[in-house]
């Protein structure tokens, strides 16, 4: 009997043990072609393959966010969709949520075992790069491929020498209003979507717009969330109106010393000393401007997108449906994307957020046939049809041809605001130039001074707890600290 | 010559070797798991903290992490943010949680469960989704919760999360209604194991509530005090959920904490050779800490 127990004990023990290990396995598969061969299917094979070569089945590991409401329903018909096109490649996507998805790649990425394809946005690439895991995909995209993306777009992904992703699409980040608001605070939206406006008539405009009762505020002229980093989208959309359509100008030198940059840090401080945005905006996040534009709370709000026409629309339907999903208190709204004011008489440059896809290598060399398949799968998600209904649902245009060709086949929303259409094509015409020259080091380094020292200082400022000056000051003293007196614009 | 003895302590002695075995066998899984989990990553980090680590290129710098650390202001700002929120939040918490234990302790064997269930439900519940009723109750137009309520007693509209005046004091409130669950149920515990013949001899004696408190309670509650003061200011001090929640370290990196920082190195800017630095550097200042408080509290505490 006490043997038994013993046993018994030593059983659970080892199962314990092993069960600690779990999950702690070497998972290789998905980093190079398998051995395993299928038919030869010549005709399936992109141009630029030789037709000699073996067809080795391969697996595809892709991380995607839901990109649009509707986009991760659609994974398991796209999967099939690509493995019918290509049936040696199988397609594994892992949804994740945006709230996970930095985190999970980034630790994908510490580890040395990325996914093949992840979703990551043009901007946020540099610290990929300097991992060594992200792939330049020059060499193992077709040139076909990338002929197919709009230039100045694709140019967003290229880096120095090397191009590292294939983008989705480009929105404008910019403004948007509520109509009847506007028009009652007598703006001439429709002109402004046209010709733009200036910072004195914004200033004039959020003022005619902001409501008071008595000594409270019912209506803010302008909300713009600002809340923890999404204050770096409200300075970095303003900036490049400001004559700064990058952090670093034509020089390569680091552009957020130039006295524009004083001036406009005064210009938005008095947006809130005006009374036409709240004293409490730096705890404003995207959701509570989002409820305080449909409630009738701010005329204006921001940072705007062109899919919010939808979102508002979808909210008016619950109100007229009784649906009690409708926001609390909302009121009917329909949004009008404006661009976003000009300071000190310079042209209007687009805040373009180009996201899309990149490729990622593990620790292991990858074998160059299993690039090529990436590029491959790359290609399928960021071009023709996947393209064509992803940007439907933002209600922005492709930024490739194929894709373009392929809206033909895919329905467009009802009711979609031709204004706001005709403004967002507009707008991405006036994306600022994408800049392959600014290094990856050099990319970096302006990132860690945005995170550690532009964010918090323009919080403080928000709050006003500093002035410009002191904002400016701090920046300054950070970039020459990483760039040097000589990598700083001086004007 | 053999002793009679001989065989039988050899046989003693087999016995006690075979039963070591077995002892082995059995922490074999715990044992394993703090290798793999704790031990391993903790040398690791100690490893790393010497290089710049890269999945494909890590080289070996030395110092030079450590010196980034020493010289970096944001170091000191978050660890003087970290000394300001343990040096209320745990004191003040200790005091809370003692004082609801004695409030819940004559109460009936039922009421008592309710009441420890009530208490330890925040420590359940996600941090995610209790943030997010805390930034409900946060919000800094006049509509917020807060905001109403300070308004009845004439206090100006607050900007509680957004304003460096504040958003420490409302961080160090948040910890403070909503962290003391396990507290409180060890406080019971070590209340309810307070023999009551030291009661009723004291009421023979004629001693007041508060004489009973001072003389009886707290001398023998005292190793449970120590070690929720310790626990307490470790945790503390690596606290990283609230700030990362909450404020993101902001506005102007008034809430800033080491946790978050070292979360910010490691995971934002891919830095782990800095990062296992720092988190070494507040290892051995949480260490210190914790010498220190057992010198100062622990000498005449019985375990």
């Amino acid at each position: 009997m006490m043997q038994l127990k013993k046993v018994f004990t030593l059983l659970i023990v080892t199962v314990l043990a092993v069960g600690s290990l779990a999950g702690c396995k070497k998972d290789d598969g998905a980093k190079g072609a398998d051995t395993n061969t299928v038919t030869k299917d010549n005709s399936k094979e992109d141009s630029s393959d030789t037709g000699e070569e073996e067809l080795k089945e391969d697996t595809i590991s892709v991380l995607l966010p839901p990109v649009t409401p509707t986009y991760q329903d659609n994974f398991d018909k796209w999967s099939k969709e690509f493995h019918e096109l290509y049936p040696n490649l199988t397609l594994q996507i892992e949804p994740t949520s945006w709230e996970d998805v930095t985190q999970k790649l980034d630790v994908q990425v510490q580890a040395g075992s990325p996914p093949d394809i992840a979703f990551v946005g043009a901007d946020s690439i540099f610290k990929y790069i300097d991992t060594g895991l992200l792939v330049d995909i020059s060499n193992t995209a077709t040139s076909e491929m990338l002929a197919d993306f709009d230039e100045n777009i694709l140019n967003y992904y290229k880096k120095g020498d090397g191009l590292y992703g294939m983008p989705a699409y480009a929105e404008v980040h910019g403004i948007g209003g509520n109509k009847e608001m506007l028009e009652a605070a007598g703006i001439d939206w429709k002109m402004v979507q046209k010709e733009g406006w200036t910072y004195e008539e914004f200033r004039e405009a959020i003022k005619a717009g902001t409501v008071k009762e008595g000594d409270t505020v019912k209506t803010y002229g302008f909300v713009f969330a600002c809340s923890g980093v999404t204050a770096a989208d409200y300075l970095n959309i303003f900036v490049r109106n400001a004559g700064m359509p990058d952090v670093f100008n034509e020089n390569l030198k680091y552009a957020y010393t130039s006295k524009n940059f004083l001036k406009l840090l005064e210009a938005l401080r008095a947006l809130i000393d005006d009374g036409s945005m709240p004293k409490e905006l730096s705890s404003v996040d995207a959701g509570k401007r989002w409820n305080m534009f449909l409630t009738g709370q701010t005329m204006i709000t921001g940072k705007g997108l062109s899919v919010f026409e939808r979102s508002a629309k979808e909210n008016n339907d619950k109100i007229d449906a009784g649906d009690g999903s409708a926001v609390e208190g909302s009121i009917k709204t329909e949004y009008i994307i404006l661009p976003v004011p000009t300071f000190f008489g310079n042209p209007i440059s687009a805040a373009g957020a180009v996201d899309g896809y990149v490729c990622f290598r593990g620790k292991e060399e990858p074998e160059p046939q299993h690039l090529k398949n990436v590029a491959k799968a790359m290609y399928f998600l960021a071009g023709g049809e996947v393209s064509a209904v992803t940007c439907n649902d933002l209600y922005i245009s492709p930024v490739c041809e194929t894709g373009r060709q392929a809206m033909a086949d895919v329905e467009i929303p009802e009711d979609k605001n031709e204004f706001n259409t005709e403004t967002a094509a507009l707008l991405v015409s006036k994306i600022s130039e994408a800049r392959p020259d600014i290094t990856p080091e050099l990319g970096a380094k302006a990132q860690k001074i945005s995170d550690e020292v532009i964010v918090p200082k323009f919080q403080a400022l928000l709050a006003d707890e500093i002035t410009p000056q002191e904002m400016y000051d701090a920046v300054k003293a950070a970039a020459i600290d990483a760039f040097g007196e000589d990598g700083i614009a001086v004007d | 010559m053999k002793s009679k003895k001989g065989p039988a302590l050899q046989k003693k002695k087999r016995k006690n070797t075979e039963e070591n075995r077995w002892g082995y066998i059995f922490i074999l899984v715990p044992l394993l798991v703090f290798a793999i989990f704790t031990l391993y990553p903790i040398m690791d980090a100690f490893i790393i903290s010497f290089k710049e680590f890269k999945p494909l290129k890590t080289e070996w710098v030395g110092f030079e992490n450590y010196k980034n650390t020493l010289k970096n202001s944001l170091f000191y700002k978050s660890l003087a943010n970290t000394v300001v929120y343990t040096g209320i939040t745990v004191p003040l918490s200790l005091a809370l949680s003692f004082l609801i234990s004695i409030l819940i302790v004559p109460l009936t064997k039922r009421k008592q469960n309710f009441f420890k269930g009530a208490y330890y439900l925040p420590a359940i519940a996600s941090g995610v989704a209790l943030s997010f009723v805390w930034k409900w109750i946060y919000d800094p137009l006049p509509s917020g919760l807060l905001n109403r309520l300070v308004a009845l007693f004439g206090v100006d509209n607050q900007n509680w999360l957004g304003s460096s005046k504040t958003a420490m004091f409302s961080l160090i409130l948040m910890a403070l209604l909503s962290s003391h669950g396990a507290s409180i149920i060890i406080y019971i515990a070590a209340l309810l194991g307070i023999d009551n013949t030291y009661y009723e001899s004291a009421d023979m004696d004629g001693a007041t509530f508060f004489q009973k408190l001072r003389y009886i309670v707290m001398p023998l509650i005292k190793p449970t005090t120590v070690f929720l003061l310790v626990t307490s200011v470790i945790g503390s001090f690596q606290v990283f959920q609230n700030a990362f929640l909450m404020t993101g370290g902001g506005p102007d990196n008034a809430t800033t904490m080491v946790g978050l920082l070292i979360f910010n190195k490691a995971f934002k800017y891919f830095e782990y050779g800095e990062a296992s630095a720092q988190a070494l550097i507040l290892t051995a200042i949480i260490g210190i800490f914790t010498f220190i408080q057992f010198k100062l509290t622990g000498d005449n505490v019985e375990y």
